[in-house]
């Protein structure tokens, strides 16, 4: 019971987050929102017995990919307002 | 200990990232909101591909030195999508780079990063594009 | 376990990353590249022809192990294979020794009409080749997907590579549609193995053909997969909704660079179509969508090299039009037919690459390739306005070049078939495409030339000439013995019917 409610909340986490990365208008948050969607997902990796890919999903979607996108977001423009 | 309800939430949330994925990579303008919706499907098929190797109260496949073989074969998960997985998050990760690349190249050329303005530009021979 | 097998594929890796490595230093890269290009068509006709398992795994009924427990020895976990294997098939000979030439001659093209060779091109070429390679030769799904994004990884970095201008934007918009494609070509192969419990085609094909097609419950799953890895093929060759965005990329390669792309998605299609024929054959729906994409690939492509002024994106359209030939060959279902179909593949590989060269050296002369501000060509260099000419008739299917070889083959194969509306359609995209391409040849060498004509170069070098002259070469060949190259093909379709 108390697993599921974790899943249920991991879950949520991660569609919001996923939801409102989308919706910003400052392109900073949208490289942080993304990282939490990534993490999300890792932990369901976990929930699902698959550790070595939880770890790498970890890695690739709550660190490599956030700055990444950070660093575009700072060769480019900060808000998207058109 | 967890029911057959995780495959099932599971295999929801992979479907309800790609559907915002296509969404997003195909209505949205910003360049780099469209980025990273294309790298919201690609998490959600990886999640897709994971739920399949599930097996309810099963192990994790690692084989530890003293486990019983047999019992280890009919009660792990199943291995092989979570080596495809691993691959698959590796190419996610390196055509992610490769596009935003091309977005910040593409940024300096045209000074916005609205893809009506950079991906519908007409050539001077008016071909269409 | 035949190692030759691996070394086909490896050998252009490790020649690629050696150019990269090297790509300060010009006179060895282009001494590597022209040794690593000749190597790899020679390797390809010394291989023989067989199996190999990586790590040696076999499936357990083929190696001697007593005293398994009955729930893997009395059931179909006995025969499937346990790792990646890859099959080496007259096919693959045929298929990956000429691509292996195009490459070839393109690559020698290049390197003697740029005083400075680029590492990084080269290593993009190279593992090109070893990734089609793969494709065609590999008997597992997945491992078909890695080389298939490696594929259009590669296909991006040659566009970015051009001196077109906007190739970043197409480069972009490739990316972009690249990253919805490949994920649904996954997703289909994800949902084909959880049915069959197997990525390794072999077993996949005998698990669908004996059981889940037949059961209601599992027919709907197959065809759903069947949906998602066609839409990926779909992609991946150029067919309609993909037709514009794969000429685009056509148009803004480098010539030599365009040959070598319009290669890759041919083999790429290839590949896909043997397996898709393999696991879904026995399907209606296989046969219907496969035509209807590919009557509708014929119809457009042509229709859109008709408008064309730039003759890039003519060529361009035009060999996306020929590619809807080979699926028509699948779509029709006979051995006859698809055995026709694949001949028409080679037909096309040489013949594009000819023109792709020939034209390129228009390209090359002049840097621009818009028809209206071009003429009277055929003063510079006679002999490399006949042979772009003769090329433009062996596309159209003129006798005795291949490509009427290969038509006439399709045309019979749909007359034998009771469809000889789609027979009637072939003759008439055939006349088209002639027609298309006798005015592009009219508006380029023979008629008179604008006086504000500027000629970068004053003369074609030799290279483009020789590689022109040999891929003719091989037109006429095939022309006159077919037998070359059907002979190998049709065994091998009639071992999969």
């Amino acid at each position: 019971m108390f697993e599921l409610i974790i899943i249920i909340l991991l879950i949520i986490t991660t569609l919001v987050a996923s939801v409102l990365a989308l919706v910003q208008t400052d392109l900073l948050k949208v490289a942080i929102l993304t990282g939490v969607s990534g993490v999300g997902i890792a932990f369901l990796y976990q929930i699902l017995l698959a550790p070595d890919v939880a770890l790498t999903q970890a890695i690739v979607g709550g660190a490599i990919i956030p700055v990444f996108l950070a660093l575009a977001v700072k060769k480019t423009k900060r808000v998207d307002d058109e | 200990m967890i029911g057959v309800d995780t495959q099932l939430l599971a295999l929801l949330t992979a479907g309800a990232l790609i559907i915002i994925g296509l969404f997003a990579a195909i209505l949205i303008d910003n360049l780099i909101k469209k980025i990273v919706g294309l790298s919201f499907i690609e998490e959600g098929v990886n999640l897709f591909i994971i739920c399949l190797g599930y097996k309810e109260g099963g192990v994790v496949p690692i084989f530890l030195p003293g486990m019983d073989s047999n019992w280890f074969a009919l009660n792990s998960a199943y291995p092989l999508p979570q080596a495809l997985v691993l691959t698959s998050i590796v190419i996610g990760a390196s055509t992610l780079a490769v596009m935003l690349a091309l977005a910040m190249v593409l940024y300096k050329k045209y000074g916005s990063l609205s893809t009506s303005k950079i991906l519908n530009h007409k050539t001077d021979m008016g071909d269409e594009e | 376990m035949n190692a030759m097998i691996p070394l086909i594929v490896i050998i252009p890796i490790i020649a690629a990353l050696l150019l990269n490595l090297f790509g300060k230093n010009n006179k060895t890269i282009k001494v590597i590249a022209f040794i690593v290009g000749i190597i790899l068509p020679i390797l390809t006709l010394i291989t023989g022809y067989g199996l190999h398992y990586f790590g040696g795994h076999q499936p357990l009924s083929l190696s001697n192990i007593s005293g398994l427990p009955s729930y893997i020895s009395s059931t179909g976990l006995y025969n499937l294979h346990p790792a990646i294997t890859y099959n080496f098939t007259s096919l693959s000979k045929v298929f990956i020794f000429m691509m292996g030439i195009v490459v070839f001659l393109s690559i020698f093209a290049y390197l003697n009409s740029e005083k400075r060779a680029s590492g990084p091109f080269l290593f993009l070429v190279f593992m090109g080749t070893a990734s089609v390679s793969a494709m065609m030769m590999s008997d597992d799904l997945f491992n078909m997907y890695v080389f298939f994004e490696i594929a259009a990884l590669i296909q991006t970095g040659i566009i970015i590579a051009s001196k077109a201008e906007d190739n970043y934007e197409t480069a972009l918009k490739y990316m972009i549609i690249g990253s919805i494609g490949g994920p649904i070509l996954l997703l289909g192969i994800a949902i084909l193995l959880a049915i069959a419990g197997s990525v390794n085609i072999t077993d996949i094909v005998n698990i669908v053909n004996t059981s889940l097609i037949r059961s209601p419950q599992t027919r709907p799953i197959v065809l759903f997969s069947f949906g998602l890895i066609f839409f990926g093929w779909l992609y991946a060759s150029g067919f309609p909704p993909f037709h514009v965005i794969k000429s685009s990329i056509y148009s803004k390669a480098e010539p030599y660079a365009a040959s070598v792309l319009q290669g890759m998605s041919l083999l790429t299609l290839v590949a896909f179509a043997v397996v898709m024929f393999r696991i879904f054959g026995k399907l209606n729906l296989f046969k219907g969508a496969v035509l209807l994409i590919s009557i509708m690939a014929m119809v457009l492509g042509v229709s859109m090299a008709v408008m064309q002024t730039d003759f890039r994106r003519m060529i361009a359209y035009l060999s996306v039009g020929e590619l809807g030939f080979v699926g028509l060959g699948f779509g029709l279902g006979t051995r006859f037919s698809i055995t026709a179909g694949l001949f028409q593949g080679i037909n096309e590989l040489i013949v594009t690459a000819l023109l792709f060269i020939g034209l390129g050296a228009v390209v090359y002369l002049t840097n621009t390739s818009n028809t209206r501000r071009l003429g009277g060509l055929i003063s510079k260099n006679e002999s490399m306005a006949i042979m772009v000419l003769l090329g433009g008739f062996a596309m159209a299917g003129v006798p005795p070049f291949n490509g009427f070889r290969s038509k006439f083959m399709i045309i019979e194969a749909a007359l034998n078939s009771g469809f000889p509306e789609i027979s009637v359609i072939a003759i008439l995209v055939s006349i088209a495409t002639f027609f298309v391409f006798v005015k592009a040849f009219y508006s380029i060498y023979l008629k008179p030339q604008p006086t504000d004509l500027e000629f970068v170069h004053e003369t074609i070098p030799r290279s483009m000439v020789f590689a022109v002259a040999v891929l003719l070469i091989i037109c006429i060949v095939l022309g006159l013995y077919p037998g070359l190259v059907t002979n190998p093909i049709a065994e091998l379709i009639g071992g999969l019917l």
